[in-house]
């Protein structure tokens, strides 16, 4: 079973390999890939790091349980459940110049109405926030999980010696984060680098590359310029990028934690 | 002065789930307007109201062909994926062996090998497995999930060997071993899978277009795009928001039924 | 037997009828079997109205059996057409973007329709003359005919007459030529984004069709209609278009400036936020059913000359079909380009019907009466111009429209936004170009 499994992986890997150093030199020598690398670069931190601090707080806030807590939570958590695509259509309403939700009442309180996903240097934020928007509730969940199993005598413990709320959480909740940290940094990685429906929906890269993303690259390469050779060899050096960030990634956060075996 | 603090916290937390709230809020208004009134971004209009927009998408398409096929292709995923991923889970957890890392690693790098950048070369496996324009089709590619291997080592990690080392004593088998011990410990990481898994193929949308013709085939995410997506005319607002709920719908109502499970699963499915 | 493969062989067995049901079978009794892909590119009952006509058809062919597919946009009803093909399962027909024939023929992914033609008696000629001349660089490519056109479209120029007087303009003379155009432009702007004088969509596809149009209507030719492996990007023509946008935008301060998509554009024409907007004719109906204020449409003005670029979809027929399907699919292409239906499918949604003889009818001409608007559209087809297609149509295209969305931001001037542009779609191009035009003799 675990063959099968894995020969699924195998196999469909092995046949993307780039023919030919060839295909690498044109990757290279490409201003778009070179874009896209950097915008991913930009898009990365910026909803892995927002995503992760907002959900960590969200979780911190709303860890009782309780009537308005489980609201609240529900409220939070409701964007994981809507196909990407439908996200993306609601936040092209959204962001509409002029008429959209933000601009409407941005308009009303006086501020400017920006062209949120029309101009180059605005739209790459928006594609940003649209992904905060949709995973931040889906990491709060295991942040709540992980606080969950924070041992509250130690707490106390903490409390009794005097420490206060922020010394508490750095002493003692961070560590013992470190397990959910461990589980959730991988996968906003790879959520942020393999999450490209909104752009292949409301911006296909634009305006002037500004929201062109790596795996975005890749699907243009392949499937509208018929590139076979220089998708494959984007998607090695994409895939080979992420897989060292999160093994790196994990190794780091495994050294401070423990498991039960 | 503790009692402040937590105030503050309720009020920020409040205002950041109210925010968070705010598309879905306009989704809903949007999708009881009719037509395209020039105030369409107004979250406190007044009126005219209506269901006339859930009608019309509801005539634009065969929904409950569409929830069937959608039901139909996230069950049978997740039935497989939940014996794959128990089972690779358990192999990566306990067992040793020669090139476990270099494996553990293969199976995240299939997490990133997502349909959409192999379309040509999966479609020509379905033809040749007799798949295509089949519900089955589907689901093939998504059988073993490196999601769910990694999730369940996890879960399994944090289950005391005593367990195991019990069951050893009294002369199991590891198929008995894994249905009658670990499983049950491992409920909760199991549910939690099972909720991202529906969740993500219930909204799929490319691979699904790409892998099925038939309309009698065709799943809720397809079926709401033939009326969301316009190039040369503009979107009916009101319509697509009262689609997207129909599609989202049963997710939702499902999320706020077992909402509490849903939450407790994840808290102790041994994710700390 | 362990779960994967119980359930691939469930799948199997429950796959083979149902693939043996798709393939087409010639024989006597049964009716043969066909798809037709189709996209839908503008709002979405269209998808609803294409499954009525398909039944239509059906119900009067009872030899054939059509399913209609909905294959999403242009762009993935291009990707699920070319899989098909290489997965070995190719639709009968497909109804593409009218700019994807060529590539189709390039790649050797299409087969002609002159056999066909040829069978039912007529030349190939005279048979594509019944359509209107702007359509056939499209659709005529190496001297046969690979796409039938079914639905066209051309931009428009939209205007709001109300603003039109509030800005001291005539409503009655909208601007003809460049110069008035962005004198109009300029008295219908209001400061502080109140309301623009024109705007038009900027996103992919869009963008390059208007800019097209603008260097065709400054007297150039954009990209060489005969051959897929040239486009005119740096010429005089190209940059003057460039600046005129440059000129709008940035100068004048007379349209916002960035990258504004067709819902942006009809949500502030709605709401009067903007005096003008050029706009798709595939969009008439849709303007005409939620603009609420007064408002005309009128040619695009012209600069050397009036041009409007033809946009829509043209069915062809993919390669890899038996010759049953191919007829079955023949009689399905011809019902459904024929004048009354072609003029049906016209009235419903806003595109103008390319079969020039759908205007004879009765039904067009009191729809024409009717609808002053369409009888516009109509008549600038005297002015239409070929679609922009060229080898490698897409990544050739965006390499323009980057450079537009630039120069629309303030980003390039518009010689640097050329040379860019050319040199980018030289590069694409070069591997066509080597291997027909540059291709070493002897």
């Amino acid at each position: 079973m675990r063959v099968l499994g894995e020969s699924f992986a195998v196999g469909r890997f092995a046949g993307q390999r780039g023919i030919g150093l060839d295909n690498y030199r044109r990757l290279f020598a490409d201003p778009h890939f070179a874009r896209a690398a950097a915008n991913n670069l930009v898009y990365a931190a910026g909803t892995i790091v927002p995503s992760l601090v907002l959900a960590l707080l969200f979780a911190l806030a709303l860890r009782e349980t309780g009537r308005l807590n489980t609201v609240l939570r529900t409220l939070v958590v409701m964007p994981l459940l809507i196909p990407l695509v439908a996200a993306a259509a609601l936040f092209s309403f959204i962001l509409l110049p002029g008429d959209g939700l933000l601009d409407f009442y941005l308009g009303k309180l006086g501020l400017p109405m920006l062209n949120w996903l029309g101009d180059p240097d605005l739209a790459l934020g928006s594609v940003v926030a649209i992904t905060v928007w949709k995973n931040t509730g889906y990491y709060m969940l295991f942040f709540l999980a992980g606080l969950a199993g924070v041992p509250q005598d130690l707490l106390d413990a903490a409390t009794i010696d005097g420490a206060g709320a922020w010394r508490r959480f750095r002493a003692v909740t961070l560590p013992m984060l470190g397990p959910t940290f461990g589980f959730v940094l991988p996968i906003a990685i790879v959520n942020a680098l393999t999450q490209v429906d909104h752009v292949v929906t409301v911006t296909q890269g634009g305006p002037s590359d500004a929201t062109n993303l790596l795996l975005y690259y890749i699907y243009q390469q392949a499937a509208q310029n018929y590139d076979a050779g220089l998708a494959s060899a984007a998607t090695v050096i994409t895939v080979a990028a992420l897989l060292s960030l999160s093994l790196l990634s994990f190794r780091a956060i495994e050294r401070g934690t423990h498991y039960e075996s | 002065m503790k009692a402040d603090g937590r105030l503050l916290g309720v009020l920020a937390a409040s205002a950041g789930a109210l925010l968070w709230a705010v598309p879905f809020a306009w989704m809903a208004v949007a999708a009881l307007r009719p037509g395209v009134p020039a105030d369409i971004a107004s979250l406190t209009p007044g009126g005219p109201f209506g269901l006339q927009n859930f009608a019309e998408a509801w005539q634009s398409g065969s929904f409950p062909l569409w929830y069937l096929n959608t039901v139909i292709v996230c069950g049978g995923i997740l039935a497989v994926q939940l014996v794959t991923a128990s089972a690779a889970g358990y192999a990566f957890a306990r067992l040793r062996f020669t090139g476990r890392e270099l494996l553990f690693a293969l199976f995240l790098l299939q997490l990133l090998l997502i349909p959409p950048l192999l379309i040509v070369p999966n479609l020509a496996t379905l033809v040749s497995l007799h798949l295509y324009d089949t519900l089955p089709g589907i689901m093939a590619p998504y059988f073993a999930s490196a999601f769910g291997v990694f999730l369940m080592r996890q879960t399994f990690r944090t289950i005391p060997r005593d367990y195991e080392e019990a069951a050893m004593l009294e002369g199991a088998s590891i198929p008995v071993l894994i249905w009658r011990v670990l499983l049950p410990l491992a409920a909760p990481g199991l549910v939690a899978f099972s909720i991202v898994s529906v969740t993500a193929h219930w909204n799929e949308f490319l691979w699904p277009l790409m892998a099925v013709s038939s309309p009698s085939h065709q799943v809720l995410t397809v079926g709401l795009a033939s009326f969301a997506s316009g190039a040369e005319a503009g979107s009916a607002w009101g319509v697509v928001a009262a689609g997207t709920f129909m599609v989202a719908g049963p997710l939702l109502v499902l999320f706020l039924v077992f909402q509490r499970r849903f939450v407790a699963s994840f808290l102790f499915s041994g994710i700390k | 037997m362990n779960p994967i493969t119980r359930r691939a062989a469930l799948g199997g067995a429950l796959a083979i009828p149902a693939a043996a049901a798709m393939r087409s079978v010639a024989q006597a009794a049964d009716p043969t079997e066909i798809d037709l892909f189709f996209p839908v590119p503008v709002q979405g009952m269209l998808a609803n109205e294409m499954k009525k006509l398909i039944d239509r058809f059906n119900a009067e062919n009872a030899d054939i059996k059509v399913t209609a597919v909905y294959a999403g946009s242009y762009d993935d009803t291009n990707l699920k057409t070319r899989a098909a093909i290489k997965a070995g399962r190719p639709p009968a027909a497909v109804l593409m973007s009218a700019n994807f024939v060529r590539e189709y023929v390039i790649n050797d992914e299409a087969d002609p329709f002159d056999p066909l033609i040829e069978k039912d008696g007529k030349t190939p000629v005279a048979y594509m003359d019944e359509f209107w001349p702007a359509l056939k660089p499209n659709a005529v490519i190496d001297g046969r005919v690979f796409g039938i056109p079914f639905q066209n479209s051309t931009p428009l120029l939209y205007y709001n007459t109300d603003a039109f007087k509030d800005a001291g303009l005539d409503p009655d003379r909208p601007p003809a030529d460049w110069a008035q155009w962005l004198s109009a432009a300029k008295a219908l702007t209001k400061p502080g984004g109140e309301r623009w004088g024109l705007m038009f969509p900027g996103t992919y596809d869009y963008c390059g069709w208007i800019t097209s149009g603008l260097t065709m209507a400054n007297g150039g030719q954009y990209f060489n209609h005969d051959y897929g492996g040239e486009v005119y990007y740096n010429a005089p023509s190209t940059l003057g278009a460039l600046t005129f946008l440059d000129t709008l935008v940035n100068k004048l301060k007379a349209m916002p400036p960035g990258v504004s998509d067709a819902n942006a554009c009809t949500s502030a024409f709605f709401s009067g936020r903007t005096g003008m907007m050029a706009l798709s004719t595939g969009s008439l109906s849709f303007v005409r059913d939620n603009m609420k204020t007064p408002y005309r449409v009128a040619f695009l003005p012209k600069a050397v000359r009036n041009a409007a670029p033809i946009g829509g979809g043209s069915l062809i027929l993919p390669k890899g079909n038996s010759p049953e399907r191919q007829a079955a699919a023949w009689k399905l292409v011809t019902w459904l380009t024929s004048p009354a239906i072609a003029g049906e499918w016209s009235r419903f949604t806003g595109y103008f019907a390319p079969r020039k003889a759908a205007y004879d009818l009765p039904e067009m001409a009191q729809y024409m009466q009717q609808h002053p608007d369409a009888k516009v559209a109509l008549d600038q087809l005297a002015y239409a111009v070929p679609w922009f297609d060229t080898f490698n149509t897409v990544a050739v295209r965006k390499a323009m429209e980057d450079q537009v969305q630039a120069v629309l931001s303030g980003k390039t001037k518009p010689a640097d936004a050329v040379a860019a542009a050319q040199k980018s779609a030289d590069d694409l191009l070069r591997p066509y170009v080597e291997q027909t035009a540059l291709k070493p003799i002897g």
